[in-house]
């Protein structure tokens, strides 16, 4: 795994842990939104710009819009692999 | 509460209003922060001041180009970290009949005071939402709710930027961040350069206070709304006109 990919699984733990303490399991193909972990649109929002101040890029203002923590991880894999 | 600086940004503060009110926040001793698309006198005097090294930064940029309105609010978080403090001033007016405006003169107005103003308050309250604080102040106009003749355009942006205030209180209430407008009257800056001697002294006479606006009558609304204390008043448009439209 990239270190990108490291970084960016950290920072989304930690702030799933913040914003949603209640999620029990933050696995791979876990949804981020309704179903899963519940994140609303602004809390999406917060978490693109913590991922953008971690990162320096963040797949949600690139027209990924990842639906799961593996989606985010594959962005910033293929954004590894294109440095 | 805390004895930090603010971080404040000014977009458009080289001249006019927008330099009234970065000198009122660097006297207030924050951080001032602001872009215009040249350097002014003023601006390079700020620079110059060493009492102001290291609570005032300019970039050179032009906001309705997408990427420098992104490189503008980098540079700022690169320097300060956060931003604390909003104040989307920077527009321009251009004056003439609707049926007779060139493209050109459309594009340039909504370009600047409508899309440079979105750009810019992406990118801020974005990295406002995950501090959970920040205010934001639009400075619209008077004649985006009243009108004026020969200022069509501009009078459009200017009523679609309330809108946005009002929009946005809502959307960012719930996160600690205040947004508030403020709709300045004529006043005694460039933008009003484009009224005759006649037409100033018209408004005049109709100005209950009897006068045009200084800068420094903004500058102090504009301090009141971005008080720290301030956590309640949110979604307002605030009119500063001598009480030419109450």
């Amino acid at each position: 795994m990239a270190t990108s990919q490291l970084k960016a699984e950290q920072a989304v733990r930690s702030f799933v842990a913040r914003v949603k303490p209640e999620t029990r399991e933050l696995a791979l193909d876990t949804p981020l939104y309704a179903d899963g972990v519940g994140l609303d649109s602004l809390e999406t929002a917060e978490l693109s710009a913590v991922l953008e101040d971690e990162l320096g890029t963040d797949p949600f203002t690139s027209d990924a819009m990842p639906q799961t923590l593996g989606d985010i991880l594959t962005f910033y894999g293929t954004v590894a692999a294109e440095a | 509460m805390s004895s930090e600086p603010r971080v404040v940004i000014v977009t458009g503060g080289s001249r006019g209003l927008g330099a009234g009110l970065v000198r009122s926040y660097l006297e207030s001793g924050d951080r001032v922060a602001t872009c215009a698309r040249s350097i002014t006198p003023e601006v390079e005097a700020w620079q110059k001041d060493p009492e102001l090294a290291d609570r005032f930064f300019f970039l050179p940029a032009d906001l309705s180009q997408r990427v420098e309105a992104e490189a503008f609010v980098k540079g700022v978080v690169a320097q300060w970290d956060h931003v604390d403090v909003l104040i989307n001033n920077a527009g321009v007016a251009r004056d003439g009949i609707l049926g007779l405006t060139s493209d050109d003169d459309i594009d340039t107005v909504i370009d600047l005071n409508l899309k440079g103003t979105l750009y810019v308050t992406r990118l801020v309250s974005r990295r406002m939402l995950a501090r959970h604080s920040g205010t934001i102040v639009n400075v619209s106009s008077i004649v985006g709710r009243s009108g004026y003749r020969g200022l069509a355009v501009y009078s459009a942006t200017k009523a679609a930027l309330d809108g946005l205030t009002r929009a946005l209180a809502r959307e960012l209430g719930s996160r600690g961040i205040t947004v508030n407008g403020i709709a300045p009257g004529y006043l005694r800056t460039e933008m009003s350069h484009g009224l005759d001697e006649e037409q100033l002294q018209q408004i005049v006479r109709r100005t209950p206070s009897g006068r045009l606006g200084d800068p420094e009558d903004i500058a102090r609304a504009c301090q009141f709304l971005t008080d720290p204390r301030n956590t309640y008043l949110t979604g307002q448009i605030l009119v500063v006109d001598g009480g030419l439209t109450g």
